[in-house]
């Protein structure tokens, strides 16, 4: 997993502003005023790689990927 | 939101005001007349296209070179034309393929013979039938690889490739997230080549005369040219322009009057930049330069109309053309326009409102859409300043206010 950069990438038509993203990954993920996530453009920090996943894994809409490049 | 009633802004819904300029390669006396389909292999058309400078003409301007060797790369490719303007103001490529379908059809088999590709599906415009019909004459006359047509629904995102892409799948032309690039995997996960109609047609201006007679128009940064649909106030001209050509000389080709350089023009049509009247006497015509040519929209406001109440029309008509799919699009941009409207008016706040709202925008969505809406607020606020105070202040530097109380308007565009 080292030296390709990590993203988290949203698939938007899926996403319905659940907001679990933001609940799991606040360093990454904060909501808009109508509760959809706005992504930091930076590549995840690898120490927050977990988390990214966790993130994914806990979107109830499978709306969320790590996506690495 | 209330929809305000909008005046069809398809030039080719009226085409009595539409004209069109012969130019040196497209367009020209010579178009119509079938040529034979020059056969070259794909690393010899990579080369080429990359010499060429030849990049995507309906509003990306990817080079095509990236993409073509991309489309090389995996599985039996499929290529796909794409008609389907959604653009409303563009006129061009509805003309080129109404007058000469088949330079844009050679494009295409060119690509399809170098990428050993069985079908071409040719994207056909749902808003304009004539055109369409046209095309699919001409589609129908052709041998060689499977030709297969399908017509898109008028609608802004419906020429959206991964919208194009959900189309010819047999699913409804909506955008979906695109999780690889087209030429990387697209229709039925094949390498799908997919280009709007007017780079088919400089890739088959590319294939019959090569390179460095290519190179022979534009600049050595950009070769070759460009057709441009000029929305001014007697209608729509499309003009194929060299690169490197400075605006001014083309609005002055085109029926546009020489105050089409004194007052703000709107460069790449709804999705487009507004640009001062400095900028527009600088700017030349390019895809790799400065402003985005997007799909080659030049729109001349009439002298005294104001840039504010049209950019509201726009918006909220853009509001309106959203698919209805993604979260921030559904509401961000019914709020952008509501924050541009509330600028017209001089509404207190609005212009942070719409500042903050453009900058969100970006980057959500499966289609570029809310994208190019946000540049379309942001090249306002950054072009046109003193319009905005006026407006705060309670006028207008419009000779006539589009309409009063501010009902935004996309009259003075076309009217």
């Amino acid at each position: 997993m080292s030296g390709r950069q990590a993203r988290l990438r949203v698939d938007w038509p899926a996403c319905r502003a659940h907001g679990l993203c933001h609940e799991v990954l606040p360093e990454v993920v904060s909501l808009d005023e109508w509760g959809y996530p706005v992504l930091d453009a930076q590549p995840l920090p690898d120490a927050l790689l977990a988390d990214a996943r966790t993130a994914a894994r806990a979107c109830p809409r499978l709306a969320l990927r790590v996506v690495e490049g | 939101m209330t929809r305000l009633p909008l005046r069809p802004l398809d030039p080719a819904a009226r085409t009595h005001d539409l004209r069109v300029e012969p130019g040196p390669r497209l367009l020209s006396a010579d178009a119509g007349r079938r040529h034979a389909v020059p056969t070259l292999d794909l690393a010899t058309l990579v080369a080429w296209a990359e010499d060429a400078g030849l990049r995507g003409r309906g509003g990306a301007g990817f080079p095509f070179a990236v993409k073509l060797a991309t489309a090389g790369r995996g599985r039996r490719p499929v290529v796909v034309v794409n008609a389907a303007e959604g653009e409303p103001a563009s006129a061009k490529d509805a003309v080129l393929l109404a007058r000469d379908p088949h330079l844009v059809l050679d494009g295409a088999e060119v690509a399809a013979r170098a990428l050993g590709a069985r079908e071409v599906h040719v994207v056909l415009p749902g808003d304009r039938p004539a055109t369409a019909a046209v095309a699919a004459a001409a589609v129908a006359a052709r041998t060689g690889p499977r030709w297969r047509t399908s017509t898109a629904a008028p609608r802004f995102v419906s020429g959206q490739s991964t919208a194009v892409v959900q189309l010819l799948s047999g699913r409804p032309g909506l955008p979906v997230t695109a999780w690889a690039p087209d030429a990387v995997s697209g229709l039925r996960g094949r390498p799908t080549l997919l280009s709007n109609a007017e780079t088919w047609a400089q890739l088959a201006v590319l294939a019959r005369s090569g390179p460095e007679a290519y190179r022979a128009l534009g600049t050595p940064d950009e070769p070759g040219t460009t057709l441009l649909s000029v929305v001014g106030a007697e209608g729509t001209t499309v003009v194929e322009a060299e690169h490197g050509t400075p605006f001014p000389q083309v609005l002055g080709a085109g029926e546009a009057p020489t105050e089409g350089v004194e007052a703000p023009l709107l460069l790449g049509g709804f999705h487009g930049t507004w640009l001062a009247p400095d900028q527009v006497a600088r700017a030349r015509v390019s895809r790799v330069d400065g402003t985005p040519l997007g799909a080659g929209v030049v729109l001349v406001q009439r002298p005294g109309r104001c840039p504010l109440a049209l950019t509201a029309g726009i918006v909220e008509h853009l509001a309106g053309q959203s698919a209805r799919r993604c979260g921030p699009c559904v509401h961000g941009l019914p709020a952008l326009a509501d924050a541009v409207v509330g600028m017209l008016h001089g509404r207190e706040g609005a212009r942070q409102r719409a500042e903050a709202l453009a900058g969100l925008l970006p980057g959500r969505g499966a289609c570029a859409h809310p994208d190019g809406t946000a540049r379309l607020v942001r090249s306002l606020l950054l072009a046109l300043p003193r319009e905005i105070e006026a407006h705060e202040r309670g006028g207008c530097s419009a000779a006539a206010p589009a309409v009063s109380p501010g009902r935004p308007s996309l009259r003075g565009v076309a009217s």
